[in-house]
């Protein structure tokens, strides 16, 4: 972080181009962690990306591909070792901790665990009003008030305003964390694995209030899931990340019909479909081996290891994510905006071959 | 249904209660199903619905107290499993019947090698010595998929990745070449490749071994990949039971209904998804009726009153719902109409 706060170089073009201008601009972002001596796990390395106003981005990849860290990182709520995150004609990344707070009026998070991020011993009442006393946007008799419509608008009686966390269900408990995230009236709110630990008939509840209230408030949202039929439902567009590196971004529909990458189409392929017909016939890219480590991630393409298209230079060369075709950029070395087909392409000789 | 000489487990009226400082939670209350054998047999249901408590029924593992198995019968191989001695269930228990649970680590001893931990199955029920458990362990451990097993045996579960634990958990239960195999929510913690990957392996070796499965998950897509019958639970009640294609494409019950058309559909527009209204039932105070009224988009003046009959919609097909065969009609009518 060299850069004086406040001053902002200009923006190098982002990987796609933008069809609605750029609520938030991360342009190579980087968070690393120092886990000892001479050990560092890059997290998020060198992430640009434009999340445009309006939409929902979708972020989704496997555990320790650093989506969460990402998330965070745009808020600060961790640090970002390098980049820059425009908002507003500012760099959050490198604001005072003063004037980050400020703009935190503006930039909201909901977490995946509503149990563990509620204060048990704050009455919902206290939990939602929060934000409007430490952001003096309301107080007494008001923030009352402001409190209750919160609650009617999230979908809880106005009844349960004295009650603590521990007397709700998961997905009540989900309704008070998104609650408190509207208490500020935000532009852009952080979705991180808000659906995962609930029941299938309360995700469907969750995602549709996400939607209703994207609309009714313009909210902006980066909606962080492992799980792709959710990402897929609620997104308007779709980024994909492997082990620190965006691999693909696109439209929430075209990543599902038409992946580009091999990445892509195998997570597509492992998530199971509620059909037996189709399940039966489906042929499914199985991918061999896990997740490598963060902490000494595969030279080159870091895909490398478990993809079956792999060849040499795929060893040594970092794909750029580059767009290959219009609105849909890709970091892969075997395809180009000439020959886009993955199928097309002679199989490799990696180990993730079958 | 018939019990035929293919029956290897059959549950009868299952009812395991719980005293509770809020009364009497019936977690399993008249569950009824049967499996064949060779065949795998899936338990769909949200939290609080029973599913895992009628296992650790099966098993004879639920904690008492406060739980208490309080009637039915779980005739396993001919033998109600409810009146044998803790040591005859012992003998059964790994052996016979064994499982696998969704958080491989807490099931794994983090203090022993996994060598250790895969030989003591063989060593306590085959009467395997040394040498013959470990050379077996080695055998298994490559079975399920750990490449340079003789070595990585060695190690400790910590030094295993999560789906290699799961992985070390299916070769520890089928080590002794159980005639069923119970997974709870085998892959729920574990990301979307690697379910994969141990889906495909708990098919591959059900066929290689001829294994019965019960499978209990919260994932529809799971159910309708790996199974060939379905019991959906709810409320500690079996809400509908029906082979695994009949069941996705003629739902009998409108809570089956509702939960496979709340799963989002990746080939389908975006738009609002149909949901569910309301929460699960407090099971330890439930009213009278259909403990899914509150929440049913078909609810009548009688689902709030009678606890609803199940209803035999064809020879292996039924549902627990007053309006059962109004709504396997509609579901008929329905697919009629796509196809």
């Amino acid at each position: 972080m060299t850069e004086p706060s406040g001053l902002i170089p200009p923006l190098p073009p982002p990987s796609a181009t933008p069809l609605g201008e750029p609520l938030i601009a991360i342009r190579d972002l980087t968070v690393h962690f120092k886990t000892g001596k001479d050990r560092v796990v890059k997290a998020v390395d060198g992430v640009t990306l434009d999340i445009r106003k309006g939409e929902t981005l979708g972020l989704v990849g496997e555990s320790g591909c650093g989506k969460s860290t990402l998330g965070r990182a745009i808020l600060r709520l961790t640090e970002p070792t390098a980049g820059q995150v425009i908002y507003r004609g500012q760099d959050l990344a490198h604001l005072s901790a003063r004037q980050m707070r400020e703009q935190r009026r503006h930039l909201q998070v909901i977490f995946q665990d509503p149990y563990a991020s509620l204060n048990p011993r704050m009455t919902v009442g206290q939990i939602i009003g929060e934000p409007l006393a430490t952001f003096k946007l309301a107080r007494g008799r008001e923030a009352e008030q402001r409190v209750q419509e919160l609650m009617e608008t999230v979908g809880l009686s106005k009844r349960f305003v004295k009650r603590y966390p521990h007397e709700f269900s998961g997905g009540q408990r989900q309704r008070i964390g998104i609650a408190r995230a509207l208490a500020v009236d935000p532009d852009f709110i952080v979705a991180d694995e808000p659906i995962s630990a609930l029941d299938v008939s309360i995700q469907a509840q969750i995602m549709n209030l996400l939607e209703r209230l994207k609309r009714e408030k313009n909210l902006t949202y980066l909606f962080i899931s492992h799980d792709l039929r959710a990402v897929r439902h609620v997104s308007d567009r779709v980024a994909v990340m492997y082990l620190g590196k965006l691999v693909e971004v696109t439209g929430a529909r075209t990543i599902y019909d038409e992946p580009l990458m091999p990445y892509t189409k195998a997570l597509i392929s492992a998530v199971p479909v509620p059909d037996p017909e189709i399940e039966a016939q489906r042929r499914r890219i199985v991918l061999q081996g896990d997740v490598p480590s963060p902490l000494n991630p595969p030279s080159g393409c870091r895909f490398h290891t478990r993809c079956p298209y792999a060849i040499q230079i795929c060893r040594e060369v970092e794909p750029a994510l580059v767009e290959i075709k219009p609105g849909h950029s890709a970091a892969c070395l075997r395809i180009s905006p000439d020959s886009p087909d993955i199928d097309r392409v002679p199989s490799g000789e990696a180990p993730g071959l079958v | 249904m018939e019990t035929g000489n293919g029956t290897l487990l059959k549950v009868r009226d299952l009812r395991t209660y719980f005293e509770t400082e809020d009364g009497t939670v019936k977690a399993v209350d008249g569950v009824s199903f049967e499996l064949q054998r060779g065949e795998t047999l899936g338990i769909v249901g949200e939290s609080g619905s029973g599913k895992s408590v009628t296992n650790l029924s099966i098993i004879r593992l639920v904690p008492d107290p406060p739980g208490r198995i309080v009637g039915g019968e779980i005739v396993f191989a001919g033998r109600d499993l409810l009146r044998l001695t803790e040591d005859e269930v012992r003998k059964i228990r790994g052996r016979r019947i064994s499982m696998i649970f969704q958080d491989p680590m807490t099931s794994l001893n983090p203090f022993m090698k996994i060598s250790k931990q895969l030989m003591e199955m063989t060593r306590l029920h085959l009467g395997h010595n040394k040498a013959e458990a470990h050379d077996h362990a080695v055998k298994m451990l490559e079975t399920v998929g750990i490449s340079d097993a003789r070595a990585r045996a060695e190690d400790y579960p910590h030094e295993f990745s999560g789906g290699m634990r799961q992985r070390v958990m299916i070769a520890m239960a089928l080590s002794c070449k159980p005639e069923l195999l119970i997974a709870d929510e085998p892959t729920t913690a574990l990301d979307v490749t690697i379910q994969a990957q141990i889906l495909e392996l708990i098919k591959k070796l059900k066929q290689e071994t001829g294994t019965s499965v019960i499978l209990i998950t919260h994932d529809l897509g799971v159910v309708a990949g790996m199974t060939d019958h379905v019991v959906v639970m709810y409320a500690g009640k079996v809400f509908e039971r029906a082979p695994t294609r009949e069941l996705f494409a003629l739902p009998g019950n409108p809570y089956t209904k509702g939960l496979l058309k709340s799963v989002p559909d990746p080939s389908a527009e975006q738009g609002r998804l149909y949901q569910i209204p309301g929460l699960p039932p407090d099971v330890a105070h439930l009213k009278p009726g259909c403990p899914f009224a509150s929440r049913c988009d078909r609810v009548a003046e009688i689902c709030r009153r009678e606890f609803p009959p199940f209803v035999r919609l064809n020879a292996n097909h039924h549902s627990l719902c007053h309006f059962a065969a109004e709504v396997y009609q509609e579901s008929r009518a329905e697919s009629s109409d796509a196809s």
